[in-house]
């Protein structure tokens, strides 16, 4: 005998089939594809070029790689992470070092533990990408990854001889969809908790403003398009002019740069309002905590506190969308009154060398003035009326005194450059003034009504601080273009200035009516998906949930848990098995097994082993009977039970069935015989 | 053969316990529908990795507070649990029944074929069975209703085997989850004695004494007389020449080989079972060469026959000597 144990012996040394390692491959590009965006090119180009590799593998061109090809690997995809300019334990380095463990594990994956650790390794290297971006089309692609990638793991448990890569998917997809409604469930209802240790944060590649100001940092946002923030307001809108969204203080300039300075102590100043401007900010991730608010602020969010310059923080930096609650008094003072000593000295710290000849100038000016307002006045009116010059492209300033050379010499510059010349001004004269920066402005979207603040809206300007109306805010960038802050940045843009922003940032400005509005309905998609989806933490958890179930008792969210999910469970258990109960058996089958249990009451039972044409052999042969009369009852049994490619239908089986009962009949003749 | 050892842990936890009460849970029935009654459902190693993995996703969410990576863990959990309904669904409806368990010698492979039939409608994929001491096959029920599975065990011993509860198992769809019943077909095969070929022993030429042979070429065929040589059996003295003449003769009978044996338990040596296997090699290769030949077993006899049925009754008669079943 021809031993089939010998040959199954030889398939035991497993082969990942080729429908799931086809998968593996496309799965390995739709997923590393995303991370272009954030990592080195060489890095990607390690992971595509392993991928090749396997590629070369599968149809049978290439071998597995040997040892040294792989230790070039390793080393090429090292040097990618260094060349990549990666610093420390960020993000990006970890997910660096997830993507060359994913790539090189491919290339060299052989048996099932290897084909699961890829897929493992997918799931994780798509999760990952979610900290980066949580955009709705990411999420709609990731999607599409899930499902390939899952295909895959049905391709290991399913025959190996098919190579059925549309049957993988087909079922991956309906697994998928199958599992929307219960994740949608646990998503609603899973107890949001803080986090439990800080984690590695990505480099910040991210755009916006940031804790140091050089003057063109903000210049450098302008070419950015990104959203910063989604304001939705709850009731009156104040006008664009007004639309200052405080986020940041600079108190300490040297060299050039603008800095925040020391932590002031967290002793906030008691805001309280009755009533002002309500509105929920939804802030994009900036991986920092401090927070974007009107004037002045106070928070409605349990995470965000005030701190001592008024502005707004979150207790964890960003690193998702975070939504957080506003009421704001445009009317409100910011220390009115005395200043504290130590914010005093800390506000006018100056070193006037650092640009003698605006420290001349200033100096000369506060003796023509005398106050604080007239000083300010004399200046904002020298921006007006001299010639000075508003743009994106300013003249760089490097070396000493930059802040001298931009207001004698280059006399053309950015927000940045006017608040900061305005600032140093007032503190050679001893008055109390700083940097402030932020977003100005916004969209108003007219299918939602909520304003988006994109990057181009960062601005910066300065504060003055007078006993009477405490931190006032001067905006010296009003002086030299009012456009810029009554109708946005492009009003005013040079021709020049503008064409070296985006088609989109322009077509959003409003060059081109039609693709303006359509962007405005994908940010409208975008507001509700970050309100819903990724601006869902605990605080609108419970909110929602407050509204749905009333007051929050474990016992009603554990109840809803348990009812939301088996209802969903059920969905897909009557989708399993509908079908099936409705059915009754292969219908020979049971014609045959009605006869066999006749028999067995005759006294004939069916012995164990016997298939259905044996038992009609040996009860023929036993009663006497002869190979004619029992012959056309066998061949029909084997036929309509056991080949599948012969069609029968209803005469077929009925026939059949009056065949059994005739020979039953000639059973119990021959019997009692 | 991992794949069957491999059985997960509560089975071997339970260890015989746990075939008792197998016993009273799915009984014995050479027809078995799979149902909640019957199949057993829990997560394999990589679906306990995978958990682990959606623990590590649930960190990593909290800690970075980014709620599509709470997404890609709850769809991930809930994908488990769906599966758990796949898998359990992938099993429960099959139908399996006997169709054959063709007869084996020891030492070589039984084979016994069972039909598995799935109810209409959804396809199923990635059923395995197999015994333990087997190797898992696949059925392949995806654009067929029934398939029928051969599947191999080694013989054991002579008599009956039986080659215990059948493992049914699935880990279709995603490999996480492993759903599995042992089922009882009551499925025995018989086995042969392992044949041991020799020549035919020379006294096996059938039991003269009884003389019901007809046959003119017969063995007890005269043929001469002549003088007695030291060796010559005595009974073919011929005594009365010998009180006449005081010579020794002997009559001479022609040794005609005897075209139909007899396979006689007591003309082989060794021990039982190697006297059994004996007669099996016998038995074989007189079928082979075409000779017809009859078993006397103790009280037993079988009249002298040639074909592969009247093997198949030598070869039964073989296996179940001693054995009071039937």
């Amino acid at each position: 005998m021809d031993s089939p144990k010998g040959k199954a012996a030889l398939g035991v040394a497993y082969q990942i089939p080729r429908n799931t390692l086809a998968l593996l491959m496309i799965a390995q590009v739709v997923v590393i594809v995303p991370y272009l965006l954030h990592l080195s090119p060489w890095l990607i180009a390690v992971g595509l070029f392993s991928g090749y590799w396997r590629t070369r593998v599968y149809q049978g061109v290439w071998d597995y790689p040997g040892r040294l090809v792989k230790a070039v690997l390793v080393v090429a995809s090292i040097a990618a992470v260094v060349l990549s300019g990666i610093e420390g334990f960020s993000l990006e380095a970890v997910s660096s070092l997830l993507i060359i463990a994913f790539a090189l594990k491919l290339i060299e994956m052989k048996n099932r533990r290897d084909a699961y650790l890829v897929i493992f390794l997918s799931y994780f290297v798509i999760a990952i990408q979610f900290l980066f971006d949580q955009s709705i089309l990411m999420a709609l692609y990731e999607l599409v990854a899930i499902v390939v990638v899952t295909a895959a793991m049905v391709g290991l448990n399913q025959l190996h001889t098919q190579v059925r890569p549309l049957v993988s998917l087909k079922l991956a997809g309906a697994l998928v969809v199958q599992a929307l409604p219960f994740t949608i469930v646990v998503f609603l209802l899973f107890p949001r908790i803080a986090p439990l240790w800080s984690v590695p944060l990505p480099n910040s590649s991210t755009t916006g403003i940031s804790d140091e100001l050089t003057p063109g940092d903000i210049a450098s946002l302008t070419q950015s398009d990104e959203p910063a923030f989604r304001v939705i307001f709850d009731g009156e809108r104040p006008p664009s002019s007004e639309l200052y969204w405080r986020g940041l203080v600079y108190s300490e300039f040297d060299q050039g740069t603008w800095r925040v300075g020391p932590r002031l102590l967290p002793q906030a100043p008691r805001v309280s309002l009755e009533d002002g401007l309500r509105y929920a900010v939804l802030l994009e991730p900036t991986f920092r905590n401090w927070l974007f608010a009107l004037d002045l602020a106070e928070p409605g969010t349990n995470s965000v506190r005030p701190t001592r310059d008024f502005r707004l923080e979150a207790s964890e930096p960003v690193l998702s969308v975070f939504r957080y609650e506003v009421r704001s008094d445009p009317r409100g003072l910011l220390d009115p009154g005395v200043l504290p000593e130590f914010i005093r000295i800390r506000e006018t710290a100056i070193d006037p060398t650092s640009n003698p000849r605006l420290t001349e100038f200033a100096r000369s000016l506060w003796q023509q003035t005398g106050s604080a307002v007239a000083f300010t006045e004399a200046v904002l009116r020298s921006i007006r009326q001299e010639e000075y010059f508003y743009t994106l492209q300013p003249p760089t300033y490097t070396g000493a005194g930059t802040i001298d050379q931009f207001w004698f010499d280059g006399r053309a510059g950015f927000c940045t450059h006017y608040a900061g010349a305005l600032v140093y001004m007032l503190r050679v004269a001893g008055i109390p003034a700083r940097m402030v920066g932020g977003y100005q402005g916004g969209e108003l979207n007219p299918i939602t009504g909520h304003l988006i603040i994109r990057q181009y809206d960062a601005h910066a300007w300065a504060e003055v601080w007078q006993p009477e109306t405490g931190w006032q805010r001067v905006d010296p960038t009003a002086a030299v273009a009012p456009a810029r802050i009554e109708q946005g940045l492009s009003a005013a843009l040079s021709a020049a200035d503008r064409s070296s922003l985006s088609i989109f940032s322009n077509a959003r400005i409003g060059d081109w009516a039609i693709a303006g509005s359509l962007l405005e309905l994908i940010d409208s998609v975008e507001l509700r998906w970050n309100l819903w989806v990724v601006g869902f933490d605990g605080n609108v958890q419970s909110g929602l949930l407050k509204s749905l179930l009333g007051e929050l008792t474990p016992a009603r969210v554990g109840m809803a848990m348990l009812g939301g999910g088996g209802l969903s469970l059920i969905v897909v258990l009557i989708v399993l098995f509908w079908r099936r109960r409705t059915l009754p058996r292969h219908p020979v089958e049971l014609a045959f097994s009605r006869f066999a249990a006749r028999l067995a009451a005759q006294g004939y039972p069916r012995r164990p082993e016997e298939s259905p044409s044996g038992f009609v052999t040996r009860i023929a042969s036993q009663v006497g009977l002869s190979d004619a009369q029992v012959g056309g009852v066998i061949a029909e049994l084997d036929t309509l039970l056991y080949n599948p490619s012969v069609a029968w239908g209803n005469a077929e089986l009925k026939q059949l069935k009056r065949q059994l009962r005739r020979l039953q009949f000639r059973l119990a003749f021959g019997a009692t015989r | 053969m991992s794949s069957v050892d491999g059985r997960t842990f509560p089975e071997r936890i339970i260890g015989s316990r746990f075939s008792a009460w197998l016993d009273k849970r799915v009984p014995p029935s050479p027809q078995i529908t799979l149902s909640q009654r019957n199949i057993f459902i829990f997560p394999t190693r990589t679906g306990f990795v995978f958990s682990g993995l959606l623990l590590l996703l649930i960190l990593g969410a909290v800690n970075y507070q980014a709620s599509l990576v709470y997404a890609v863990a709850f769809l991930l959990g809930s994908l488990f649990l769906v599966t758990i309904l796949y898998t359990f669904q992938n099993l429960s409806g099959l139908q399996l029944e006997l169709v054959n368990a063709r007869p084996g010698f020891v030492g070589e492979d039984l084979e016994f074929t069972v039909r598995v039939v799935r109810p209409q409608g959804k396809s199923r994929e990635g059923i395995q069975l197999g015994w333990p001491s087997g190797i898992m096959q696949w059925a392949e029920l995806l654009d067929k209703e029934a398939d029928t599975v051969r599947l191999y065990v080694e013989a054991q011993r002579r008599g009956y085997q039986d080659p215990g509860r059948l493992l049914v198992e699935t880990y279709f769809p995603l490999g996480l989850l492993r759903a599995w019943t042992w089922v009882d077909l009551n499925a025995r095969a018989l086995v042969y004695p392992k044949p041991v070929f020799q020549d035919f022993p020379i006294s096996q030429q059938g039991p003269r004494d009884e003389g019901q042979l007809i046959d003119p070429f017969g063995s007890e065929d005269f043929r001469d007389i002549r003088e007695y040589r030291p060796g010559d059996p005595t009974k073919h003295i011929i005594w009365r020449s010998y009180a006449r003449s005081d010579e020794l003769m002997v009559k001479q009978y022609a040794s005609f080989v005897e075209p139909r044996l007899w396979l006689n338990l007591d003309d082989v040596s060794g021990g039982i079972e190697e006297k059994l296997s004996r007669l099996t090699g016998m038995a074989l290769k007189a079928t082979r060469q075409d000779r017809e030949f009859g078993l006397k077993l103790g009280n037993l006899k079988l009249s002298p026959g040639l074909g592969d049925a009247h093997l198949e009754t030598v070869l039964r008669e073989l296996a179940l000597y001693g054995f009071t079943e039937r």
